[in-house]
C-alpha cells in the first residue's frame, strides 16, 4: 500500500512547528502504524535526517505511552484501540494520512509527535490513591468486595492515562482520565475513608493545570482506547456533590 | 573457585528469613532522612522499592525512561501474580510454593532466596488489596484464583486480564503518595548512562535527560537497579521496545557480577512474526492455555495445505490433530511449563508440521472449551484477549483457531545478588528481572510479578538498612568528585563518537542482525557448534556497530536514534557473555536447551554432578575475557528431582 | 478573577441549576401561552398573566429566573472560553469523533436563544416594565369602579377644577369608547395605546396592563417575526435535548437501569416543549 503523510515536525517547545509530506510506499496492510513510522524513519535515517519523533512503548496497547491524532482521531479511525495497536489495513490504498500530537494547553510538545503528559501524573499525586503504606495491612479477604462492584472498578481502573480523552475533547478536558481514577477507588471500600478529599484534590489540580471544563459531549468516551464510560464521570461527579455538601472535609493543601 | 558469598543466614529454611529481618542492623528516623538512595526503573521493582523506603523516611529519587513511571514495562504482564494463600483450599502452602518455584526452575535457584519469596508472597496481595487493586473477586466477594503454568493448584490471583497493570498502577499509586509527600522525586524521561563508585562502593549514576540531551549528575548513599529484563538483545521479543539490559551492563563494567546470562526465558504462546517491517512480538497470555488446545496436523500433507492457504484449520476432523502437548504430556498436558511447551511447538514445525506462512505456528484452539463452558464464559475469560489477536491478525478466535508461536519473552539471568539483593559492588542493590533472580532456570508464570513486588515491598526496604545502617556517618555524596566527571567525560566522548561514526547502517538494521544472530544461534535450541560461530559474529557486529552506525539528529535534543543506538552498543555486549555462557553450560536445563544434551526420550537432560551453580561473569575490559566465578547451589531442604511433567 | 477559585465542577453544577430552574419555568410559561389558544379573546390568557403580573410570590421567582437567565449565560460563556483557552492550537485536521450532535454547540444554540430572548423582551417583557411602548388593555369594570370613585369625590366636592375638568375628558373618553375597542367577553378594552388608557382610568393611575393578547396577534401576523421565532424554537428544541441529558450527568444521575428514562424524560420535553411553543406563531399564522 501506498500513502501520503502529513506529519507535524516541530524541532522543540518554542520552536515553530510545520506540517512535513512524505511519501511511503510499498507498506503490508498487516503493518501496524508504527511499524509504518519506523519504516519512514529509517528511510529518514538513510536520507541523513532527523526522524520523526513519537512516544511509544509496550506496542500493544496497555502502556498508554503511544498516542497520535491521526485524520482527527485520536489513536486513529479504528475504535477501542491505542495507536500502536492500529493496523495500516485500516487505510485506504493511496490515502493521504495527517499526523498531529495531541493539543491541549496542559500538553506542551517536546519535539514532532511528542508530548508531555506529566499533568496526568501530577493530577494522580493529589489524591489517585489509597493512603497506606507497606505492610501492617489485613488479609486480602478479611473486607468483601460484591464481585460486581469489584468488576466495575476494575473497568474503571483499567485506563492507561494514554491522553485521548484530553486530545479528543473538544475543550482539551482530563474528566474522564480524572473519574475514571476516582471512580475505581470510590468503588472499593479501601478507597472509601479518602473519598471526600481525593475528588476535591484531584479536581482541583485538574482546574490548576489548565484542561478544561467538560461539557458532556463524550468524545472521550468514543475515543478512549479502555473503553472508559462516561458513567465515571457522572460518578465524579456525583462523588464531588457528596464531598461538597455532605462531608465536612476541604481541600488538603 | 567461589568467591561469591550468598550471605545466606543461618538456621532453618522457614526461619532464616524471620531470624535475618530480626538481628540485621536498622536505621533510626532521623538518620534515614540524611540517607539517599537512588532507584533505577519504575516497573513494579522499582516503584514499590521507591514507595517503601520513601515512607520510610528515606530520600529517594527515581528514575525511568518514559514520560511517566506508569509505561514500565510490568504494565504489560497479563495473567496473574503467585501467592501461597490457598484461599481455594486445595492444598497449596508456602513450601509447596516454594518447591514448585525451585522445581519450575530446573533446580538452579538459591533455596533461601525462593523460600523467601514465597514466604511474603502472601503480604503481597493483601498489600495490593489495600491499594485498591481491583483483583478478580467471585460472587462471595472473596479473591478469586485461576491455575497457571507449572503449578497443579490454583494460586494465581489476577485482574482481568491485566493483572500486571493493576499491580503497577498500584505501585505507581504508592509511589505517587511519597511524590506528594517528598519523599520521593520523580525524573521521568532520563535514562541512566552509567554508574558511578566511589572507593569501591556505588554513588551514583549519570543521567541523560532525554527530553534535552543533557547530561546529569546524581549522587546517592546507595543505589537500587530495577531496570527490568534484557530480552530485547533478540530484537524480536515479547518486551516493550524500550526494555534494555543497558543499565545492567553499565553495572557489569563497573564490577558488578552478571549471573546466568544465558537463562533465557521463551513464551510458548506469542503471536507468530509476520514480516520484516516487525518491530516486536505480542504475547497471548498463558492464561489461554487453561481453555485453549495446542495443536499441529497430524498429516504433513495437511500442514503444507494450511501454509499454502489451501486449507483451513476448521476443515481438519479431530483425529487429523495432533493434540502433541496431551500426547507427550498426559499429566500437565497443554499446561507444561513454557520451556517445554515452547521447545515442543518448535519440534513440531521444525519437522515440517507448522502452520503459519512462514511454517512457524501451531494452533491454540477453543472449540472445545466454547462447547464445553459456552461462548459467553469463554468471552468472559478471555475477551480482552481475542479481542487484542483479532486487532492484530484479523481472524476471529472464536470460529478460527489462535496461531501462536514461542518468543523470547523474559531473562531468568541479570545481576548477580546476594541474600540482601545487593551486587558485588557494595551499595548497589538489584531487584525485579534485573536482577538474576530467584526463577533458576526458568520462570513460572505468575511468578515475575511476584518477585518484583516482594523484592520492592518486603525484601530490599529490610534488607538495604543492613547497609546503609554504616554509612550514617557519610556526609552527602557530592557530585563534583573526580569519579562523576571521569564518568561524565566517558559518556561525553562514548555519545560523541557514536554521533561521529555516520557509517552507512541504520540502529535498527544493526539490532536486527543482532536479534537474528542471537535467534539463531543462541535461541531456543542451542549447541556448541553454533554458539561457537556466534561469538566471533557477535564481535563482528560489535566492530560494524563501532565503525558503520548511522545516527543522525543532535546531542542536544531529544533523539531516539541515539538513545536506541547507545542501548544496542551495550546490548552487543551483553550477547557476547550470553553466548559465552551458554557454550559453557554443558547440559539443559530450563529455558537453556543444549540439543547435545537430552535424554532418549528426547527431554532436556540436566547434570547436576557438573552444573549446580550460578555463573557469575566478572568484566575484565574491553577486548578482554570475561571471568567467571561460581556459586555452588545446595539444596539442603530439598529434594533435586528430575523435572518431569508427564 | 474569583471565579476561577471554584472547581470545574462546581461552576458546572451551577450552570445546570440556573438551567434546571429554566427548565421548570419553561412548561409554565408554554401553559399560560397555550391560554392564547381559547376562545375567548384573551380572557384566560389576560387572567393568567394577570396573576403572574401582580402576586408577589411570583414576583421573587420573576427575579430568580431573570438572574437565573443571566447567571447561565455569564457562566456559559465564561466556561465556554476557559475551554477554548485549553487547546492554544488547534488540529489541522477537524475532529471524525462521532459524538452526539447537539452537545458540540451549545454555546451556539445558546447564543442564538440568548439573541432571541433580547428580541422576545423587546416584544413583550421590556413592555411590562414600561421600556418600550406596546399594546395596553383595561378591564371595563376596573374602569368603572375607578370611575365611581371619583364621581364620588366630586359629589362631596372634594375635587378642584383642573381635576373636575379632567374628570370630565374621562367620562367623553369612556363614552365614546368604540366597539373595537371591546374584546369578545365584552369585559374589556384591548389594544389600547398609553394614552388611552390614562385617558380611560384618569391621569393618576399609574398600573397600566400590557395587552399581550393583541401584541401576539400582531407580531404573529408579521411573517418575519413568526419564522423567527418558529426557527428559534428549533434552536431551543436543540439545546434542550443536550440539556437535559447533559443536566443528569452534571448532577450525577447516572444509573444502568434509570439513565434511559432520563434519556426519553430529554427527548420528549426537548420535542413536546417547543412544539408547544412553535403552535403559538403557527396558530397566529395559519388559523386566525
Ligand atoms: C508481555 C508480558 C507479559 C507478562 N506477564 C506476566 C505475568 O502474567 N505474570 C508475571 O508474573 N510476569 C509476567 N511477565 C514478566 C513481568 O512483567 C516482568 O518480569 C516484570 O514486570 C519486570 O518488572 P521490573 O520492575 O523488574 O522491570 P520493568 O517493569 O521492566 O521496569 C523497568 C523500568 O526501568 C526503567 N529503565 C530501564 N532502563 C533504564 C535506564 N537505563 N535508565 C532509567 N530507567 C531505566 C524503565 O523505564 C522501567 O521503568 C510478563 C512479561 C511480558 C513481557
Ligand atoms: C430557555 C432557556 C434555556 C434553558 C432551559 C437552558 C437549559 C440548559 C441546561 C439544563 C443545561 C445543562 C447544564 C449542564 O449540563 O450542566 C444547559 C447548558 C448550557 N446552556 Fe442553556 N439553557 C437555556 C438558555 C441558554 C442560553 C440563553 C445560553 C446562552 C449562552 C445557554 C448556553 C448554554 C451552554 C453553553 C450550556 C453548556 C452546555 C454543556 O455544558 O454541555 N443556554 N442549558
Ligand atoms: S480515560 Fe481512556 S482515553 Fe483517557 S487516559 Fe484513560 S485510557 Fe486514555
Ligand atoms: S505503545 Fe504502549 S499503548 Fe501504544
Amino acid at each position: 500500500m501506498d500513502f501520503t503523510l502529513k506529519i507535524w515536525r516541530q524541532e522543540s517547545q518554542k520552536a515553530k512547528g510545520r506540517f512535513e509530506t512524505y511519501k511511503i510506499t510499498d507498506i503490508s496492510p498487516d503493518c501496524s502504524f508504527l511499524e509504518m513510522l519506523d519504516i519512514l524513519n529509517e528511510s529518514l535515517v538513510n536520507k541523513l535526517s532527523h526522524p520523526v519523533c513519537f512516544d511509544h512503548d509496550c506496542r500493544e496497547g496497555i502502556c498508554g505511552m503511544c498516542g497520535l491524532y491521526i485524520n482527527g482521531h485520536p489513536h486513529g479511525p479504528d475504535s477501542a484501540i491505542t495507536t500502536c495497536q492500529l493496523h495500516m489495513r485500516k487505510f485506504k490504498d493511496g490515502e493521504t494520512i495527517t499526523i498531529e500530537p495531541w493539543r491541549a494547553k496542559p500538553f506542551p510538545i517536546i519535539r514532532d509527535l511528542v508530548v508531555d503528559r506529566t499533568a496526568l501524573d501530577k493530577i494522580i499525586q493529589e489524591g489517585g490513591y489509597v493512603s497506606v503504606t507497606t505492610g501492617g495491612v489485613p488479609d486480602g479477604n478479611s473486607i468483601l468486595i460484591p464481585k460486581h462492584k469489584a468488576d466495575k472498578a476494575m473497568d474503571s481502573a483499567s485506563c492507561i492515562g494514554c491522553g485521548a480523552c484530553v486530545a479528543a475533547c473538544k475543550n482539551a478536558s482530563a474528566m474522564l482520565f480524572v473519574s475514571a481514577k476516582v471512580s475505581q477507588l470510590a468503588l472499593l471500600p479501601q478507597g472509601k475513608p479518602e473519598a471526600a478529599t481525593r475528588v476535591q484534590n484531584m479536581v482541583a489540580k485538574m482546574d490548576q493545570l489548565g484542561f478544561g471544563n467538560c461539557t458532556n459531549t463524550y468524545a472521550c468516551e468514543a475515543e478512549c482506547p479502555k473503553e472508559i464510560k462516561r458513567s465515571n464521570i457522572a460518578r465524579m461527579n456525583r462523588e464531588f456533590i457528596l464531598a461538597k455538601v455532605a462531608s465536612e472535609e476541604d481541600l488538603q493543601q | 573457585m567461589n568467591t561469591l558469598s550468598s550471605k545466606i543466614p543461618e538456621g532453618q529454611l522457614s526461619e532464616k528469613w524471620t531470624r535475618y529481618k530480626s538481628s540485621q542492623k536498622l536505621v533510626n528516623p532521623a538518620n534515614k532522612r540524611k540517607l539517599d538512595i537512588i532507584v533505577v526503573g519504575t516497573g513494579l521493582a522499582g516503584a514499590s522499592a521507591a514507595a517503601s523506603l520513601g515512607a520510610l523516611g528515606f530520600n529517594v529519587k527515581i528514575f525511568c525512561i518514559s514520560d511517566s513511571p506508569r509505561r514500565a514495562h510490568s504494565i504489560a504482564a497479563q495473567g496473574g501474580i503467585n501467592a501461597a494463600k490457598n484461599y481455594q483450599n486445595d492444598g497449596d502452602s508456602v513450601d509447596r510454593l516454594f518447591f514448585d518455584t525451585i522445581k519450575g526452575g530446573d533446580y538452579r535457584a538459591r533455596e533461601a532466596n525462593v523460600y523467601r519469596l514465597a514466604e511474603v508472597s502472601n503480604s503481597i496481595i493483601d498489600q495490593c488489596v489495600a491499594q485498591g487493586v481491583p483483583f478478580a473477586r467471585d460472587y462471595s466477594g472473596m479473591l478469586d484464583n485461576r491455575s497457571f503454568g507449572g503449578a497443579q493448584v490454583s494460586r494465581t490471583f489476577y485482574a482481568k486480564g491485566q493483572t500486571g497493570q493493576q499491580l503497577l498502577l498500584g505501585a505507581y499509586s504508592a509511589l505517587s503518595k511519597e511524590i506528594k509527600a517528598g519523599t520521593v522525586k520523580m525524573y521521568e524521561r532520563r535514562e541512566m548512562m552509567d554508574l558511578v563508585v566511589v572507593d569501591g562502593r556505588a554513588r551514583g549514576i549519570i543521567t541523560r535527560n532525554l527530553q534535552t540531551g543533557e547530561i546529569e549528575r546524581w549522587a546517592s548513599h546507595a543505589v537500587v537497579i530495577a531496570t527490568g529484563g534484557y530480552g530485547n538483545v533478540y530484537f524480536l521479543s515479547t518486551n516493550a521496545m524500550n526494555c534494555n539490559g543497558s543499565a545492567a551492563v553499565q553495572c557489569f563494567h563497573k564490577g558488578a557480577f552478571f549471573a546466568n546470562p544465558c537463562f533465557v526465558q521463551i513464551h510458548p504462546t506469542c503471536i507468530p512474526v509476520k514480516g520484516d517491517y516487525q518491530s516486536k512480538l505480542t504475547l497471548m497470555s498463558e492464561s489461554l492455555r487453561n481453555d485453549g488446545r495446542i495443536w499441529v496436523p497430524k498429516k504433513i500433507e495437511d500442514a503444507q495445505a494450511i501454509r499454502e492457504g489451501r486449507l483451513n484449520p476448521t476443515d481438519i476432523s479431530e483425529q487429523d490433530r495432533d493434540y502433541y502437548l496431551e500426547r507427550r504430556y498426559p499429566a500437565f498436558g497443554n499446561l507444561v511449563p513454557r520451556d517445554i511447551a515452547s521447545r515442543a511447538a518448535k519440534e513440531r514445525c521444525d519437522a515440517g508440521y507448522g502452520v503459519a506462512p512462514s511454517g512457524y505456528g501451531v494452533y491454540l484452539d477453543f472449540k472445545s472449551a466454547i462447547e464445553r463452558l459456552g461462548k459467553d464464559k469463554v468471552e468472559a475469560r478471555y475477551g480482552n484477549l481475542f479481542q487484542m489477536y483479532e486487532k492484530i491478525v484479523d481472524v476471529n478466535p472464536y470460529e478460527n483457531p489462535m496461531m501462536i508461536y514461542p518468543a523470547v519473552h523474559y531473562t531468568m539471568g541479570g545481576l548477580w545478588v546476594d541474600y540482601e539483593l545487593q551486587t558485588t559492588i557494595p551499595g548497589l542493590f538489584a531487584t525485579g528481572e534485573a536482577n538474576f533472580s530467584d526463577h533458576g532456570a526458568n520462570r513460572l508464570g505468575a511468578s515475575a510479578l511476584m518477585q518484583g513486588l516482594a523484592d520492592g515491598y518486603f525484601i530490599l526496604p529490610y534488607t538495604i538498612q543492613n547497609y546503609l545502617s554504616d554509612q550514617i556517618y557519610q556526609e552527602r555524596i557530592s557530585t563534583q568528585t573526580e569519579e562523576f566527571t571521569q564518568a561524565e567525560n566517558a559518556l561525553r566522548d562514548k555519545l560523541e563518537t557514536i554521533m561521529s561514526i555516520k557509517g552507512e547502517k541504520t540502529v535498527d538494521t544493526l539490532q536486527r542482525e543482532l536479534g537474528h544472530i542471537m535467534w539463531e544461534y543462541v535461541g531456543m535450541g542451542r549447541n556448541a557448534e553454533n554458539l561457537r560461530k556466534a561469538i566471533p559474529m557477535l564481535r563482528e557486529l560489535r566492530n560494524e556497530f563501532w565503525t558503520n552506525v548511522r545516527v543522525t539528529g543532535d546531542l542536544t535534543s531529544m533523539n531516539p536514534e541515539l538513545e536506541k543506538a547507545v542501548r544496542l552498543a551495550d546490548h552487543i555486549e551483553l550477547s557476547q557473555i550470553i553466548a559465552k555462557d551458554a557454550l559453557q553450560r554443558e547440559e539443559s536445563c530450563g529455558g537453556h536447551y543444549r540439543e547435545e544434551f537430552v535424554t532418549n526420550e528426547g527431554e532436556a537432560k540436566r547434570d547436576d554432578d557438573n552444573y549446580m551453580f550460578v555463573a557469575a561473569w566478572q568484566y575484565t575490559g574491553k577486548d578482554q575475557e570475561p571471568i567467571m566465578h561460581k556459586e555452588e547451589l545446595k539444596y539442603e531442604f530439598i529434594n533435586v528431582q528430575q523435572r518431569n511433567y508427564k | 478573577m474569583k471565579l476561577i477559585q471554584f472547581a470545574s465542577i462546581t461552576k458546572k453544577i451551577a450552570l445546570a441549576a440556573f438551567g434546571l430552574f429554566l427548565l421548570l419555568f419553561l412548561p409554565v410559561h408554554l401553559g399560560i401561552n397555550l391560554c392564547l389558544l381559547r376562545d375567548d379573546g384573551g380572557e384566560w390568557y389576560r387572567n393568567a398573566s394577570h396573576f403572574m403580573g401582580t402576586n408577589y410570590i411570583v414576583k421573587v421567582f420573576e427575579i430568580v429566573l431573570l438572574a437565573s437567565v443571566l447567571l447561565h449565560i455569564c457562566l456559559a460563556i465564561y466556561l465556554t472560553i476557559e475551554n477554548w483557552l485549553a487547546r492554544p492550537v488547534r488540529y489541522k485536521v477537524r475532529t471524525k469523533t462521532k459524538t452526539p450532535f447537539m452537545s458540540r454547540y451549545m454555546i451556539w444554540t445558546g447564543g442564538i436563544i440568548a439573541c432571541f430572548l433580547v428580541l422576545h423582551f423587546i416584544n413583550f417583557y421590556f413592555v411590562k416594565l414600561d421600556l418600550v411602548q406596546g399594546k395596553y388593555s383595561a378591564s371595563i369594570e376596573q374602569v368603572d369602579k375607578l370611575f365611581q370613585q371619583k364621581a364620588i369625590k366630586l359629589q362631596q366636592g372634594e375635587l378642584n377644577e383642573k381635576e373636575q375638568a379632567a374628570l370630565m375628558a374621562q367620562y367623553q373618553a369612556i363614552s365614546q369608547i368604540s366597539p373595537e375597542k371591546m374584546d369578545k367577553s365584552q369585559k374589556n378594552m384591548v389594544n389600547l395605546t398609553k394614552e388611552e388608557v390614562i385617558q380611560y382610568c384618569g391621569e393618576d393611575f399609574k398600573h397600566v396592563e400590557p395587552d399581550f393578547y393583541t401584541m401576539s396577534k400582531e407580531l404573529f401576523a408579521n411573517k418575519t417575526y413568526s419564522l423567527i421565532y418558529l426557527v428559534v424554537f428549533v434552536v431551543l428544541g436543540f439545546h434542550l435535548y443536550h440539556a437535559i441529558n447533559s443536566l443528569a450527568q452534571t448532577l450525577g444521575l447516572s444509573h444502568r437501569k434509570y439513565s434511559p428514562i432520563i434519556d426519553w424524560i430529554s427527548v420528549f420535553y426537548a420535542v413536546l416543549v417547543p412544539l408547544g411553543f412553535a403552535i403559538i406563531p403557527l396558530w397566529f399564522m395559519f388559523v386566525k
